[in-house]
């Protein structure tokens, strides 16, 4: 993930002399010290973060955290925040002292907690250990393959093999069972490179090399499989360690000066993509992926070359292109949102969709097409806002350094990555790129890309519509009440994880958690699904409220971004107050617990016809279950409605 | 040379306004620790091109000797 050198930001590169050497990480470093000494907190922490960005060296980042953690203090709290215990099986300080800047990065404000060298085990058997005071958000088990109790030739692989991942799921269970709703990162083993028994290994079974393999997969399959599933994510170190070379990963004079399992030249890279997974778990993953046209997606300029004239499916570098459509989309059909941004006739840009022979990327792939000749900053607020997302939500790829730079300036919020001058290298530059990671596949992810396009469609429908109220009788929409069971589960619990906008109290809540609600007479959890004729939206809503007396109280509310604007918020409110009077409740209360992100949400219980009270509400805390003491502030608002007194719904959703 | 160590340290101390000196040790400043001396070492590694032997690791009685080390094994440019 090399950045920019930026020399419009930084000045030309000066010539290398016995000073130290010049690298995109320094240069951002400077510019942060800069910023530091202009009292620009802001800035000092963009360009530390920049830094972290534009390289993997120790030293770059150690003082990038300092920066960073300076910086952060003097600002408004990040939108997330997690209390992030490593637990390691080798010298771990160095990830954890990093873990706080490479979370920062992943828009999450992390505490660390780090056990006693090597202490893993014990601290997760005690239960009157540090661990479980700290009460971790997180738990990142940084084991290396070194610990891994398997022999080096073993006569009965596949035992050894399931007793060393009961090891290991069990250490899980005991963490569920101890540390209530805190999430697991467990780092899979690197498997080492030198192994005396050569190409013999890959056909013996019993060999140390193919039992760690073994291990690896079968905890992959017991972390997505199990009835913890959601709760425990894998940081795939086998994979990263064979990215960057497995003999640069493992340094054996640093393991044997100071028991470093991971090379110092990649901790920092480790933090990264442990910050991103944990990122990905609190819901702080991008969701959109904004594509340029004009030699990102094709070789040449369309307007220059024409149809005919661009280069793609044939030759080398419209091979190139080709490969990096085909990668974008496999990230598609991960959910990620596709969008474009082009300079272009809009008519011109489409016609290449839809006529190129070697296109593989179709005009139905894209979310929101947007080819005009605006700067590329106003088309992206335009795509964010048409498809209802933050700018914080996507990403953008451009060949162009000056429109990388513009969007840099004029959009910071949203992530850019650099492509290198040869398409040849755009699939890797991409790759490289580690927030778009998710914590589980769900059928509601494969189309999510589909339903954000309706979404555009209905936008450009509701542009054209004379009335909004026409606007939502011509949807035809259909919302269906579901319950909570093992299919809707993990689709509810990705829910909670992620919606940022319309959140009534930000709480965040495991699969667990959810269950054990759910399963409470006292407790009505709602889960609405949303059709319209454009398509089905899938399951878009979650309301959990708690009988308290006469009072059913609402918990959590909230809405996939997708359906704000439909008024489904209104209808549930009616489901709501339906709810309490089969009940027997009085009164149905709301509560508004400010994040940086549901502003939008601040006013509905007014709008819905609530009456505030005198009761404050803390802010939101940004993780957990309850408000983060720490943040607490008391700005929230507290709301009641008489159910008897409750008005009727718009009723431009049939409910059924 | 001074400018490049100086740089170092200032980025593994995560000190803008750290001075290094011949005779600095490891006495005057107080975030040299163990751990500190390790990612030290590394860094000092990875910006001159070296490998310092196990045998000095631990051995430099003061910045003075470590730049002299430095000096007299910078790989040929």
């Amino acid at each position: 993930m090399t950045r920019d050198a930026r020399p419009t930001a930084a000045g030309p590169v000066p010539a290398q002399t016995a000073g130290p050497a010049v690298t995109p990480a320094r240069l951002c470093l400077d510019r942060a010290r800069a910023a530091v000494r202009a009292g620009d907190d802001a800035g000092a922490v963009r360009w530390a973060l920049a830094a972290t960005d534009a390289g993997d060296d120790l030293a770059c980042w150690s003082a990038a955290a300092a920066v960073v953690a300076r910086g952060l203090a003097a600002l408004p709290p990040l939108a997330r925040s997690a209390r992030v215990a490593v637990l390691g099986s080798y010298t771990t300080s160095q990830l954890a002292a990093l873990l706080p800047v490479a979370g920062a990065r992943a828009g999450v404000a992390v505490e660390v907690y780090e056990c006693g060298y090597g202490q893993y085990r014990q601290e997760i058997l005690d239960p009157a250990s540090g661990l479980y005071r700290f009460a971790p958000d997180v738990v990142v088990l940084a084991v290396h393959a070194g610990e891994a109790q398997l022999p080096a030739m073993s006569e009965h692989p596949d035992a050894d093999v399931a007793a060393e991942v009961a090891r290991w799921t069990s250490l899980w269970d005991l963490l569920a069972d101890r540390a209530g709703t805190a999430r697991i990162v467990q780092h899979t083993f690197a498997v080492p490179p030198d192994l005396a028994l050569g190409h013999l290994a890959a056909s013996v079974p019993g060999c140390r090399a193919a039992m760690l393999a073994a291990v690896n997969a079968a905890l992959g399959r017991a972390a997505g499989g199990r009835a913890a599933a959601g709760r425990v994510a894998l940081v795939d170190c086998d994979r990263l360690a064979a990215e960057v070379g497995k003999r640069t990963w493992f340094d054996p004079r640093y393991w044997h000066r100071a028991k470093q399992a991971v090379s110092l030249s990649c901790v920092p890279l480790l933090a990264r993509h442990t910050a991103a997974v944990i990122g990905a778990q609190l819901g702080a993953s991008r969701k959109c992926l904004v594509l340029d046209l004009d030699n990102t997606l094709w070789g040449g300029v369309l307007g220059e070359e024409g149809l005919g004239g661009i280069a793609l499916g044939d030759g080398p570098a419209g091979e190139a292109f080709t490969a990096f459509q085909e990668h974008i989309l496999e990230l598609k059909a991960k959910g990620i949102i596709l969008a474009v941004c082009s300079k272009n006739n809009d008519a011109d840009a489409r016609e290449v969709f839809e006529r190129h022979p070697a296109m593989r990327i179709r005009l139905d792939d894209i979310a929101m097409f947007s080819a005009s000749w605006d700067d590329k900053p106003t088309q992206i607020r335009r795509i964010a806002s048409t498809l209802g997302i933050g700018l914080d939500s996507l990403v953008f790829v451009d060949d162009n350094p000056a429109e990388r730079e513009v969007v840099r300036q004029l959009a910071g919020a949203v992530d850019v990555i650099d492509l290198p001058a040869d398409p040849h290298g755009y699939v890797r530059a991409l790759a490289s790129y580690p927030f778009f990671e998710t914590p589980a596949l769900t059928a509601e992810d494969a189309a999510r890309a589909g339903q954000y396009r309706a979404r555009a469609q209905a936008a450009e429908l509701a542009a054209a519509a004379s009335s909004l109220a026409d606007f939502h009788r011509s949807l035809a929409m259909v919302a269906t009440v579901v319950g909570l069971d093992e299919v809707t589960l993990p689709r509810v619990a990705q829910l909670v994880g992620k919606t940022n906008q319309f959140n009534l109290t930000g709480r965040r809540r495991g699969q667990a958690e959810l269950a054990a609600l759910a399963a409470d007479p006292r407790t009505a959890v709602l889960c609405v699904r949303l059709a319209d004729r454009f398509s089905d939206h899938g399951l878009v809503a979650v309301v959990i409220a708690r009988e308290d007396g006469d009072v059913l109280d609402i918990d959590t509310w909230l809405m996939s971004c997708r359906v704000i604007g439909r008024t489904l918020e209104d209808e549930m409110a009616g489901l709501l107050v339906a709810e309490a009077r089969r009940r027997g409740c009085r009164h149905l209360r709301g509560h508004y617990r400010p994040t940086a992100k549901n502003g939008l949400v601040a006013d509905l219980y007014a709008r819905l016809g609530f009456t505030p009270t005198d009761a404050a509400e803390p802010r939101a805390g940004a993780s957990g279950g309850q408000p983060d003491g720490a943040a607490a502030e008391p700005d929230g608002t507290t709301w009641l409605l008489d159910v008897e007194a409750a008005g009727d719904t718009p009723g431009f959703i049939h409910l059924c | 040379m001074q400018e490049r160590l100086r740089r170092v340290f200032r980025e593994i101390f995560a000190d803008d306004a750290l001075t290094l000196a011949d005779d600095t040790t490891a006495a005057d400043i107080p975030a040299w620790d163990s751990l500190a001396h390790i990612n030290l070492m590394f860094a000092i590694e990875n910006e001159f091109g070296v490998e310092i032997p196990d045998e000095r690791l631990g051995s430099f009685a003061n910045v003075g000797e470590l730049r002299r080390y430095l000096e007299e094994h910078l790989p040929v440019s």
